[in-house]
């Protein structure tokens, strides 16, 4: 009979993918952290505020669960969330802020946990769920990170971004709402270490039972898919920062985008 | 005009004074001549009684008295000064070497001069006393420096100077814009320098004159060799071949470049170009093909080290999947401005559903072959982390990988997963040159976390004192590791698990987690568990704000990448390594003078492991340790060199029959003939040594003592009587 330890890589992966709906999250952390899962991609959740994060959670879970039946790389299905004033903030180098509203105001250790998190090469996702609602939680968000990096302005990031050819070959971010087709970005030294989606981009992958929570504003499936896509690109460059801007990638996607136009 | 030598006057009077004294006598004569003019009568007897009064008066001033020396006559003393560079040795007829016919001439002269004191000193790169020392450059015989160590020691000034040698020094020679005649005469100070030509046929001689490096050696990059190849007689350079190979540990020489060159006026020289692929130190073989009769065949090959500098350093890193462990990995080496980083993740396995076209993915094959049989010599180090071999090919090319490393390539197997057993190396050439041995059954990776434990040789480690020193000693905890087997010979723990025992050994030690070995020319490193990026990330990142990750990883890269900052000991020749002479190793370290030091010796491009243990024999003043490398022959060498607990360093060197003495056998008496010349000696050859004059002999004094010729007393009576001689005589005439 064949054990977990004497099975390959993929049929523990597909196992955790089979498992995972019906375990606990607390059970799957237990099991699917074993070797190997320790480095997976792990969609952590901002808890800025006293709000609930259930959906997001959920939607985090999703994430992980995509990329895992997408792509070779590890998701842990085991979603959570961290206080950005707590030393869990620095356990691992992702973390994504969700919200609708304007997030208030970040107390001393808060600022200087988030300042430590990004100064060791940290990347933070703001997703900002309600952007109809003019924009308060990026606003917000926006706010407090310009005192986290005071030294650090808030660029757009151009077309050609890696984050747009990590995995899949997008031409602009996606999310449950159609929003602006940039996106905005704090860089630390070369690399962008904060993002900030106007596109509800958890919304897209929330999930009720066995379906999707909310409809895609102005599409069907397709945008679905395509927002799906720009969570895996998003969580490939979380994996492996710029590695598709290397050189030996450049005129293989360059004729690829090339040949799609 | 013998009787006045050695006169001297009172020295109770100053030489002025004498001369006042003088001059009274000779104007009391002067006035006595004109006094006595008109005194016909006794006019003589007049003029002599005062005048020999006024001289004995002058007498009893002065006391004249004579200096008596008493000695003898010495031997000149005479310095040969004889050439002992390793020139020397080079043959001059069957069985006789250039220092066989200095000691005859020497012989010849302590016979022939036996009236003479001739003292024997040798010289080479200085003056040397009774014994040469151990870091002296054996290759180089200098004349002037012979000359100023001569010049500068305090003793009996010699008489003659006898240089002998076969004249091609080191100095005195022809520069531009140089005149060493100048600096010959000012350092002989005058004295002859009688030189004595230990050759006087040029051998039948292809040579390797001269091999140089146009600008610098760096890794992967091509450079020129410059060679000259010197022919004797000259017409027999018309047609030269030449080989330069590659000499490498456990291997046969691998061959870099050949090149053939027509020569004119014994001259040929030609250039080559050369590329090493691994920095650090490399030794090189430059052979002149030869079948053309040579009365010296040794110096037809060139065995030479060449330091490769690393212009960028470029690494291959390879992963089964991206994780955490491969992004902190990834980043860290992007950060370093000097590395060429060529990554190649695998984003997707054919069992993954993409739900897309391939056009709307940014995904491109995995190159493996290319990567592995084409580039992989161009690459510093390989980094294969967690990677499946079998199911991406990557076993197709376990040899070439084995192969690159013992040529001098670095090597790195990260755990995980799919890492070692689990990725198909168990069993297989990668395997061969890991640290460690791999189960090829049973369980293959654990589940359970631990924190590795420090062994003592990684408490002793360079490469981790920077982790060390942030992290306090401690380590993060890991979920799980691939299982090891035991350490292969030579290789060094520094990490090991806190319960698991290595596989395949029961009741045996502690399973490895980390640890690292030098195998042939290259290094390797097995680290067999997936969370050293909790060093970045995590509490344990935390402690050091992430610092401590580059701690770890600069220091394991630095020690493959052979940084001198990672090695326990440094290492260094004490003066050139000459085949069939002891061969000094010095080792530095900042161990204590207690911690044992072991130095093994691997000769190179043999083809074959031959190690040999070396023997301690002291220490220097300053601490250094001494090995000795008993009689070596002809080749390259690689000592390994492990002081204590800490993980060995290597040092490559060359050792040569002949070296850059032995380039240009032919003599210069030119050379000779002018520096006799130049300082008033005499030229000869060794045979007609006999012709040389030995200097004279020198007048050594013992005493001196002064004898005055009268006593005052009778200068004063004598003075007294011919005054009263005078005085009646004056009397008599009717003088006043």
């Amino acid at each position: 009979m064949k054990t977990w330890l004497n099975a390959s890589i993929h049929e523990r992966r597909e196992f955790c993918r089979n498992g995972a709906l019906a375990l606990t999250s607390l059970f799957l952390s237990e099991e699917c952290l074993a070797f190997g899962e320790d480095g997976a991609f792990h969609a952590r959740l901002l808890q800025a505020g006293e709000g609930e994060l259930q959906e997001e959670l959920g939607a985090a879970r999703q994430w992980a669960r995509e990329l895992t039946r997408r792509t070779s790389a590890p998701g842990r299905l085991a979603a959570e969330s961290v206080r950005p004033e707590s030393g869990a903030l620095l356990q691992e180098p992702f973390v994504v802020w969700a919200g609708s509203e304007d997030p208030g105001v970040f107390s001393p250790g808060a600022l200087r946990s988030l300042r430590e998190y990004l100064t060791m090469g940290g990347i933070l996702l703001v997703d900002d769920r309600n952007p109809a609602s003019s924009g308060a939680f990026k606003a917000g968000a926006q706010r407090e990170l310009a005192r986290v990096l005071p030294q650090s302005g808030v660029l757009r990031l151009p077309p050609d971004h890696v984050l747009y050819k990590t995995f899949y070959l997008l031409e602009q971010p996606v999310g449950r709402l159609r929003g602006p087709d940039w996106i905005d970005a704090i860089y630390q030294g070369k690399s962008a270490q904060v993002f900030f989606l106007s596109h509800d981009l958890l919304g897209a992958l929330a999930r009720e039972g066995d379906s999707w929570k909310y409809p895609m504003e102005g599409g069907g499936s397709e945008s679905r898919e395509q927002a799906v896509r720009f969570a895996v690109n998003i969580a490939m460059y979380v994996l492996c920062s710029d590695y598709k801007d290397d050189q030996v990638h450049a005129p293989f996607l360059m004729r690829r985008r090339h040949k799609r136009r | 005009m013998s009787w006045f030598q050695g006169l001297r006057l009172s020295a109770d009077f100053s030489a002025p004074a004498q001369a006042g004294v003088l001059l009274l006598v000779v104007a009391t004569c002067v006035l006595l001549g004109f006094e006595t003019r008109g005194h016909r009568e006794r006019r003589i007897w007049l003029f002599v009684s005062g005048a020999v009064g006024a001289i004995f008066l002058a007498g009893a001033v002065l006391r004249p008295s004579r200096l008596q020396s008493e000695g003898r006559k010495v031997p000149g003393l005479v310095v040969v000064l004889t050439d002992s560079s390793h020139r020397l040795d080079l043959p001059v007829s069957e069985g006789t070497t250039r220092s066989d016919v200095a000691a005859r001439t020497i012989a010849t002269l302590k016979s022939q001069w036996s009236e003479s004191r001739v003292e024997v000193r040798k010289f080479g790169a200085a003056l040397y006393g009774d014994d040469i020392p151990n870091d002296a450059d054996p290759h180089r015989s200098d004349l002037l420096a012979a000359l100023r160590g001569l010049a500068g020691f305090e003793g009996e000034r010699p008489a003659l100077i006898v240089a002998l040698s076969d004249g091609r020094f080191f100095r005195p020679v022809e520069a531009a814009g140089e005149d060493w005649s100048k600096t010959l005469l000012s350092l002989a100070a005058g004295l002859p320098v009688d030189t004595v030509a230990l050759v006087d046929e040029t051998p039948r001689d292809r040579s390797i004159r001269r091999v140089g490096v146009t600008g610098s050696a760096i890794a992967h990059q091509p450079f020129n060799l410059a060679l000259e190849v010197g022919c004797e007689p000259k017409e027999s350079c018309a047609k030269v071949e030449v080989v330069v190979r590659e000499l490498l540990e456990g291997l046969d020489p691998v061959e870099l470049a050949r090149g053939k060159a027509d020569g004119s006026d014994g001259i040929a020289q030609l250039e080559l170009q050369v590329i090493l692929e691994q920095a650090g130190g490399r030794i090189i073989e430059v052979e002149l093909l030869s079948d053309q009769e040579d009365d010296i065949s040794e110096n037809d090959k060139r065995i030479l080290p060449i330091q490769v500098r690393r212009d960028r350093l470029r690494m291959l890193h390879v992963a089964g999947r991206p994780t955490y462990d491969v992004r902190a990995l990834r980043m860290f080496l992007k950060s370093d401005e000097s590395i060429d980083l060529v990554s190649f993740f695998i984003l997707r396995t054919m069992e993954d559903q993409v739900d897309a076209r391939p056009d709307e993915m940014a995904l491109i094959p995995f190159p493996v072959d290319e990567l592995f049989s084409e580039h992989l010599r161009s690459f510093d180090a390989v980094i294969l982390q967690d990677i499946n071999a079998r199911e991406y090919e990557l076993d197709r090319h376990f040899r070439s990988i084995a192969d690159y490393v013992m040529k001098g390539g670095g090597l790195i197997l990260v755990g995980g997963p799919t890492g070692f057993s689990s990725g198909g190396y168990a069993g297989s050439a990668v395997e061969d040159v890991l640290p460690v041995e791999l189960p090829k059954g049973g369980e293959v990776v654990s589940t359970k976390s631990f924190v590795p434990n420090y062994t003592r040789q990684g408490m002793a480690a360079p490469m981790l004192a920077g982790l060390r020193s942030s992290m306090s000693g401690e380590l993060p905890e890991m979920n799980g590791t691939n299982i090891l087997g035991r350490p292969r010979a030579g290789a060094v723990v520094l990490w090991e698990h806190p319960t698991l025992e290595q596989a395949g050994v029961s009741g045996g030690d502690r399973m490895p987690v980390l640890a690292l070995r030098e195998v042939g020319d290259g290094r390797s490193i097995a680290i067999s568990v997936d969370g050293t990026h909790r060093l970045r990330f995590g509490e344990a990142g935390s402690r050091s704000g992430g610092g401590a990750y580059a701690d770890l990883w600069g220091g394991l890269l630095g020690w493959l990448m052979r940084d001198p900052r990672y090695e326990a000991a440094q290492v260094r020749l004490m003066g050139d390594c000459i085949a069939g002479r002891d061969q000094i190793l010095r080792v530095d370290s900042i161990a204590a003078a207690d911690v044992p030091v072991e130095v093994k010796l691997e000769r190179l491009g043999s083809g074959k492991a031959e190690v040999t243990t070396l023997s301690a024999s002291g220490s220097t003043k300053d601490g250094g340790r001494r090995f000795v490398a008993p009689g070596l022959i002809a080749g390259g060498y690689a000592a390994s060199v492990k002081v204590g607990d800490a993980p060995p360093t290597r040092f490559v060197f060359s050792c040569e029959a002949g070296g850059d003495s032995w380039s240009d056998s032919r003599p210069d008496r030119e050379r000779l003939r002018r520096i006799a010349q130049e300082t008033g000696g005499r030229f000869v050859d060794a045979r007609d040594v006999s012709e040389l004059e030995p200097p004279r002999s020198t007048f050594v004094s013992a005493s001196k003592k002064s004898q005055p010729l009268i006593s005052a007393w009778i200068w004063a009576t004598l003075a007294a009587l011919s005054m009263c001689a005078h005085w009646v005589l004056r009397r008599a005439v009717g003088m006043a």
